[in-house]
């Protein structure tokens, strides 16, 4: 198992591969001097190779590793709530409209610390009191379903 | 004298009931953020820069900055009463208000840090308005070079900072750089790393990574750490003044801690941390007896808290007056700015010196505010340490999406917003600095557009760059600084300060 900065380093070298190679795509001398390529090509160049030199330093030094990194138990869970009900809201909203995927959201979250009807119940006044203030007040367009909630 | 009149004038804008009131609520949220744990001030800056697109630009920045040295202050008190620091630039105020707390001297060190605060932070107010307008002067002299130049030095400035994490420090830099690189060319128009998306033809917002790298991943973090955690009951604080004794010492520290602060708060790339452990270091040097520092020494609250508004203050000078911004936080407000449609830079004196003025005004306004909250109100603020972090979670999580989601009405930020929680989240677990991110994509715009324009009026020569006295005597301050970082970060030596978070 290899040390989370190999990974790291491996995201930041694939991050400036991707942009190396598209600036490579585009003109480095323009009519009037420079062009679109100059600072990508320089900027995702040099974070190749400093991305690699980081590469070779964590394979040297043992570093923190994946099982050190990720929570067990509780920590986990709590993680994925997180990161789950969010994802769960910008997958549905576009179909259920803000109020329902934003109580659903809320109530996984609430429901981690409290019974699930005090759950709902918070779920329920939050997202009541932040779509009055957003669409209402401050006049945002929210993502609704047919019924206009 | 043109100055002192410009003031008044700017107490006029500031003083309107409206402006009072959006100051008071930036105070108060900012106080709220610095004292709850999951945000900072970065974070919180952010959180609710989107609510102000309706206000204009003088209120939005007013209640803006608010937040922003609100944040400052309520740090504090999590520091000294249960050793947390609400943000980071409160750190070195947990080794020394901390004990004080548990010998019952809490108020004392509350007392001592809201009035060292607001010493700060008037001191730089004032070097703000001496210093500012004859910098901003000067700068008018700048061209595309000396631009290019100067953010070179910034860039430096902050990588070089990181001492050991000096390779991490450059490839988030870069990383922060690349970011800046999508959308369009500033030259020539052209679409660059926008894969067919019409929604990156712009680029990425600056609000959806400020709020995913600072917000969301802080967040994550908590939440797996302490979602269910009991909050620490606060000793009950009495007594907020030092005794007689420690005023002495108190004053000299507080002193010492505004010159600091306000030196490091005009060099762009600092961050509020290094003033801190400065102004700590030097206070434990200079007193009489070191070994009283770490068991409740009142100078070892007085100074870094002094240092950290101090330097709030002072940053805000190569703000107003170069467009540069010093620290995350500062460059959300720079990000404030330019959606509010102003130009950061020496011009904005001058075209928009109301604006200048109001938001400076303004800020002797909130100063006052905060230490009245903060004298008085101390037990008040102390109970909402209390609030439980089950409750605060969910409630940040929906008010970020749709603080994300306000700034176009589209989902595809708040989708950014989260992939840049998840990306900050693993880089703060492996101890990646995110504060160069940050930085180097507001930077990294200012710097690719000054070098183009400055390599198209040289027709592709950099020969020229070191022909300009300005130019070329700060890209050999920069090359110095990287320089001497490489050196120490060999040797293992530099202050490991990340930025603030």
């Amino acid at each position: 198992m290899k040390s989370i900065e190999v990974y790291v380093s491996g995201f930041f070298i694939l991050v400036g591969g991707v942009i190396f190679w598209q600036a490579a795509l585009l003109p480095y001398n323009s009519q009037y001097g420079p062009g679109p390529g100059l600072m990508p090509i320089w900027v995702s160049g040099l974070m190749i190779i400093l991305s690699a030199v980081n590469l070779v330093i964590a394979f040297k030094n043992k570093g923190t590793q994946f099982a050190d990194l990720i929570p067990q138990g509780t920590g986990l869970i709590n993680l994925l709530a997180c990161v789950g009900s969010f994802a769960l809201f910008m997958l549905i909203v576009k179909y259920v409209g803000f109020t329902i995927s934003s109580i659903l959201m809320l109530f996984i979250l609430f429901s981690r610390g409290y019974k699930w009807y005090w759950g709902l119940g918070m779920s329920i006044a939050v997202t009541a009191i932040l779509f009055f203030v957003f669409s209402s007040i401050l006049g945002v367009p929210l993502p609704v379903n047919e019924f206009g909630w | 004298m043109e100055s002192l009149g410009y003031l008044l004038q700017g107490f006029e804008t500031a003083g309107t009931w409206a402006n009072l009131l959006l100051c008071l609520i930036g105070v108060t949220f900012g106080m709220c953020v610095g004292v709850l744990p999951g945000l900072g001030p970065t974070a919180g800056t952010a959180l609710l820069l989107p609510l102000t697109f309706g206000l204009p630009p003088v209120s939005a920045v007013i209640m803006l900055s608010g937040i922003y040295y609100g944040a400052m202050y309520g740090g504090t008190i999590t520091s000294v009463l249960i050793n947390t620091p609400g943000e980071s630039a409160s750190l070195m105020t947990c080794m020394d208000g901390y004990p004080m707390a548990r010998q019952g001297r809490a108020g004392s060190a509350l007392g001592i840090a809201a009035i060292g605060s607001f010493i700060g932070g008037i001191l730089a107010l004032l070097v703000l308005i001496l210093v500012g307008p004859i910098v901003a002067k000067q700068a008018l002299k700048f061209g595309p070079p000396e631009y290019f130049a100067l953010v070179v030095v910034g860039l430096s400035l902050l990588i070089g900072l990181m001492g050991k994490s000096l390779l991490r420090g450059l490839i988030a830099a870069l990383f922060g750089f690349a970011l800046a690189l999508i959308g369009m060319d500033p030259l020539t128009g052209t679409i660059r790393f926008a894969f067919g998306m019409e929604e990156l033809e712009d680029g990425f917002e600056f609000v959806s990574i400020a709020m995913g790298l600072f917000g969301l991943s802080e967040i994550f973090i908590t939440a797996e750490e302490n979602l269910n955690a009991q909050a620490q009951k606060p000793p009950k604080i009495q007594n907020m003044l030092p005794r007689r004794e420690e005023w002495g010492p108190s004053i000299k520290a507080i002193l010492r801690g505004s010159g600091i602060g306000m030196i490091l708060g005009l060099v762009p790339g600092t961050n509020s941390v290094i003033p801190t452990i400065l102004s700590y270091t030097i206070e434990k040097k200079v007193a009489k007896d070191p070994s009283r520092f770490g068991k409740g020494a009142i100078e070892g609250v007085a100074g870094p808290e002094t240092a950290n508004n101090a330097y709030a203050g002072a940053a805000l000078i190569p703000l107003f007056t170069l467009g540069i911004p010093s620290s995350p936080s500062i460059a959300i407000l720079l990000g404030a700015f330019i959606m509010h449609g102003l130009t950061p830079g020496p011009t904005l004196l001058q075209k928009n010196p109301e604006f200048v003025w109001g938001v400076i005004a303004s800020m002797f306004i909130g100063n006052l505010i905060l230490l009245i909250m903060n004298l008085p109100l101390a037990n008040v603020w102390a109970r909402i340490t209390m609030v439980p972090f089950k409750i605060l979670l969910p409630n940040v999580l929906i008010i970020m999406i749709l603080g994300a989601y306000s700034i176009n009405n589209s989902m595809f930020d708040v989708g950014a917003m989260l992939a840049f929680g998840i990306l900050g989240y693993f880089m703060k677990k492996v101890a990646f600095p995110l504060g160069p991110v940050l930085l180097a994509f507001v930077l990294g715009k200012i710097m690719e557009t000054s070098l183009l324009k400055s390599l198209t009026i040289f027709s592709g020569s950099f020969i020229p760059f070191f022909q300009r006295p300005i130019s070329a005597t700060l890209l050999v301050v920069a090359f110095a600084i990287i320089s001497i970082s490489l050196y120490f970060a060999y040797k293992e030596k530099g202050i490991d300060a990340d930025t603030e978070i």
